[in-house]
């Protein structure tokens, strides 16, 4: 037993001796296994599985009263969800699950922390809602999407940021106070993210996320858009060669491949000004590949065999309009535009891949597969500036990564990087997924050198293209880019949280 | 059998995307049976799921953890339905059941197996059935005037289900016989499968036992060995090539009769209109994949060498039993939501290790076949069957005994 029996005991009493444990296996299941990460990560001294807001309340408090700091967690898929010093309750969220409304009318959806994007998309869908899910997969919950990362995804061209569509919230903070932020709280419904005064939800989510570290989100409102296409999507084959397709006549994919990053940015910027198009982006070359081949064998075929020169370049489009003649115009605005910008269409069996994968476009499936190769992958960058700010850091880049993927310190494919322009060319994107071979002794010294290098430039040449985060120690050199984020980060952290218990990072 | 040693590259490899517990995509209905994982969704830690026995299994390599203290129930809890597998395998390259079966041979070798286990090994072991039952009783429901042919290379493998269910074995007979499928019965010299061993971990008793009975086959002359059962077709199929060469084919009874109802060999007669649903069974579908070894580098970046052939349940048995659902006059079908690969187990190979477990899931799974307003559950395994007959809701009806209902008098004769 890693904490005393009697404080166990008071934690039991709150979630029922069914949704506790601190059995060394069961803690095993949630221990973090990244070893590409270079973390120091701790096990947690219990497990709670939690109903309500009300017993988070009470696990917070009792968390309070001794000492122990906690960590709401769901998937576990990034590092930060883990306990980073021992002394760590993790409160798992996932029975809270419930979709609680969804409002057709004023176009809202109020979820519990433990509904995942695979059971709340298809749900909206039959009703001819939807939202853009966070690039994490359908294993995802979409409460820590909106609320814990930047709230990038796939079709923010047409849509937004995901952080856009979170509307009000629920949160248990820090000493165990149950805030409701915007609108809820004059208990006017859940249509609205911020109240007078200063923004709650911004102090709670801000730019990418804080990861837990104000305490645990226990609801929150989504708001939805118009889904054109059929309730039912229709999918066949069997597991891993699915198809998915959108039945709608005014629905279609489209891959462009171009020879340089700034004829890229043109295309965005034309088709942005024109308002056309529902997904616009830069898509990278080396999760492309992965996720067009079942295992990791067909994707050196398939790399080595003309992939990575085929579509070293890629633009990757969706129009999905509601009449003939929206989609007539659509089209020809789109041909028109890769025209001028020297886009070259790519041959039927390779744009195909995405209008039998339309799970991409409402799920961002088979993600995943960028693993394939066996981890030892990382998503750099992940900032948002405008879209021409993203493609120049895309082409300084190049002047640099040439010393680690050359040398095979990172997998060789410098061009490996999406952009995604937001709300028609206002703001965009950027996210250079780059990977390593795990298993190669002393690899890590390598990624480090790239990572500090990409942070450096960025630092020295004045991009916003570095995640600030939450308190880590390598954003706090990023703190003087973005208004010195970090030090009121802190000061609100001192204050909201004087015991230190929610996921005490720093 | 792998060893956890020859797992690492998978352990390895997991990130806690979390896909091994829900339903795979192209197949996304709604918030309602969307989990896949029946152990995750019943006790809700992660350590009980593909997942977390990874994790598990990884300590365990690396001498982190001991059994006891419950480790062993949960391990066996899991009802080895592959589904975290299946579901893990959309994209990835990773070995997440052969993990938990090679665990579970740690847990043989190092741990305290359960009890119920246990008995059943020794069951297997003199009696030659899971049920502890006289051997000499295996072929007792077989009517006295059946005949076989006893030249023929194939043989109907009835199963240890003969004893539970003859009905099943009996309308297997009927259908081949209908046919004019030549076929004979190995009678007392049918043995169990071994799929409660080699499936629980207990390698020693799983290899000698088929070993046994793969020299069986041989000595009988055998090409074809048929299987009304899907625990038997998934073991000689996938289990069976672990320990031993194999060189006969296997196929399942759904398999044949729907080559004979092509062919126009079987004739259905007319019946009341009848709506079902069709479970899939997990040692029928995505686990009954032929396994092969392989043994190679993997190199930087996931590349085996030499290529490795991956089971990732696509070539599992599903549109066979469609077929002859949809060629049986009146039958109409509804799928449910999780079907062919990605089905949710019916519990059963939990329910001697974790009673309640294979009960809810077996629920859950009847739950599911409600809502597709079925009157009848059609499964193509005794132990389905089962698991999934209920008192109030849809029965529960195997589909040979259904086939066999339906076929005309003068087929029969
Ligand atoms: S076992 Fe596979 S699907 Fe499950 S979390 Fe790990 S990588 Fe993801
Ligand atoms: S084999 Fe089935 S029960 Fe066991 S962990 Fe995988 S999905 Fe869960």
């Amino acid at each position: 037993m890693r904490i005393a029996e009697h404080i166990y005991r008071e934690f039991a009493a709150v979630v029922g001796e069914r949704y506790i444990s601190d059995k060394e296996y069961i803690l095993a299941g949630d221990r973090a296994k990244t070893p590409e990460y270079p973390m120091e990560y701790h096990s947690a001294d219990i497990i709670v599985l939690p109903a309500s807001t009300q017993e988070v309340v009470e696990i917070v408090k009792l968390c309070n009263k001794h000492k122990l700091s906690f960590i709401p967690f769901m998937t576990g898929a990034l590092p930060y969800a883990y306990p980073n010093r021992d002394g760590t309750v993790i409160i798992h969220l996932k029975r809270m699950n419930r979709i609680l409304e969804i409002d057709e009318t004023d176009r809202y959806t109020v979820i519990e922390a433990g509904v995942r994007h695979i059971q709340l998309y298809p749900e909206l869908r039959k009703r001819g809602l939807c939202y853009p899910p966070a690039a994490v997969g359908p294993g995802g919950s979409v409460l820590a999407n909106m609320t814990s990362t930047d709230g990038s995804n796939h079709v923010q061209h047409g849509f937004s940021r995901a952080n856009r569509y979170l509307l009000g919230a629920e949160v248990v903070t820090p000493e165990g106070e149950v805030l409701r932020v915007g609108s809820l709280q004059g208990d006017a419904g859940w249509f609205c993210p911020d109240g007078p005064g200063p923004s709650l939800r911004g102090i709670i989510k801000g730019y990418s996320g804080t990861h837990g570290q104000f305490g645990v989100i226990t609801k929150i409102a989504v708001g939805l858009s118009a889904a054109n296409g059929p309730a039912e999507i229709r999918s066949e084959g069997i597991s891993p060669n699915h198809k998915v397709y959108m039945d709608h006549p005014y629905s279609r994919a489209y891959v462009f491949n171009y020879p340089h990053i700034q004829n890229v940015c043109d295309a965005m910027l034309a088709l942005g000004e024109a308002e056309v198009c529902s997904t616009v982006q830069k898509y990278f070359y080396l999760p492309l590949t992965l996720m067009m081949t079942n295992s990791a064998n067909e994707f050196w075929e398939k790399w080595e065999g003309g992939y990575k020169d085929t579509m070293n370049m890629p633009l990757v489009i969706h129009i999905a309009a509601r009449t003939q003649k929206e989609f007539e115009y659509e089209e020809k605005i789109l041909f028109e535009v890769a025209a001028e910008t020297g886009g070259e269409r790519l041959p039927p069996e390779l744009e195909n891949w995405w209008n039998e994968h339309m799970d991409y476009f409402m799920l961002v499936n088979r993600l995943q597969s960028v693993l394939r190769l066996g981890g030892g992958w990382m998503p750099n960058k992940i900032g948002a500036d405008s879209v021409q700010h993203m493609c120049d850091v895309a082409e300084a880049m190049g002047e640099y990564i040439h010393e680690y993927t050359d040398t095979g310190k990172i997998f060789n494919a410098p061009e490996s990087y999406q952009i995604i322009p937001m709300e028609y060319g206002h703001f965009a994107h950027i996210e250079v997924l780059f990977m390593w071979d795990r298993c190669k002794p002393g690899v890590m010294k390598g990624v480090g050198e790239f990572r500090a290098r990409s942070r450096q430039e960025d630092i020295d040449r004045h991009f916003h293209s570095e995640t600030p985060g939450s308190l880590m120690p390598a954003t706090m050199d990023l703190g003087p880019l973005y208004s010195n984020y970090h030090l009121w980060l802190q000061r609100l952290k001192q204050s909201f949280d004087p015991n230190n218990v929610s996921n005490p990072m720093m | 059998m792998d060893k956890l040693s020859d797992l690492r590259f998978t352990m390895e490899s997991c990130n806690h995307c979390g896909q091994c517990k829900w339903i795979m995509p192209a197949k996304m209905h709604g918030w309602d049976f969307s989990e896949m994982c029946p152990i995750h969704a019943f006790y809700h830690f992660d350590a009980y799921s593909g997942q977390g026995l990874l994790n598990i299994a990884w300590e365990r390599l690396d001498g982190k953890l001991e059994y006891g203290d419950g480790l062993e129930d949960l391990i066996y809890s899991c009802t080895a339905c592959g589904a975290c597998d299946a579901c893990c395998k959309v994209v990835r390259d990773m070995e997440v059941l052969d993990t938990i079966y090679a665990l579970r041979a740690d847990c043989a070798e190092h741990g305290t197996l359960p009890a119920s286990l246990l008995e059943t090994a020794e069951k297997v072991q003199t009696s030659h059935n899971i049920y502890g039952l006289p051997h000499a009783e295996r072929f007792a429901w077989l009517p006295e005037d059946f005949e076989d042919d006893p030249d023929a290379d194939t043989a109907l493998f009835v199963g240890c289900s003969a004893y539970r269910q003859p009905e099943i074995a009996l309308s297997a007979i009927r259908i081949l016989k209908a046919g004019g499928v030549r076929f004979k019965l190995l009678r007392e010299d049918e043995w169990c499968c071994g799929a409660s061993l080699w499936r629980a971990g207990m390698v020693r008793e799983a290899g000698e036992l088929i070993r046994r009975n793969v020299e069986t086959f041989r000595a009988h002359g055998i090409k074809t060995v048929i299987t009304a059962c899907a625990e038997c077709f998934g073991s000689f199929r996938n289990g069976y090539p672990r320990f031993v060469e194999t060189d006969y084919e296997t196929l399942h009874i759904s398999q044949v009769a729907a080559q004979l109802l092509e062919d126009g060999k079987l004739h259905l007669r007319q019946a009341e209109p009848l709506v079902v649903t069709y479970h899939d069974p997990c040692m029928l579908g995505r686990l009954s994949e032929k396994y092969v070894h392989w043994q190679g580098e993997i190199r930087a970046y996931g590349l085996h060498v030499p290529e490795k052939q991956w089971r990732r349940g696509e070539h599992g048995v599903y549109d066979a039993p469609r077929k002859i659902l949809e060629a049986i006059p009146g039958v109409t079908l509804r799928e449910m939501v999780r079907n062919k690969e990605c089905n949710f187990c019916c519990g059963a190979p939990s329910a001697a290790t974790d009673p309640e477990l294979a009960r809810w899931t077996g629920e859950e799974r009847r739950r599911e076949a409600a809502a597709t307003g079925a009157e009848t559950i059609v499964s193509a395994c005794p132990f389905c069957r089962e698991a999934l007959d209920g008192d109030s809701g849809p029965d529960c009806v195997d589909l040979c005994v259904l086939l066999a209902r339906r076929l005309c008098e003068e087929d029969v004769q």
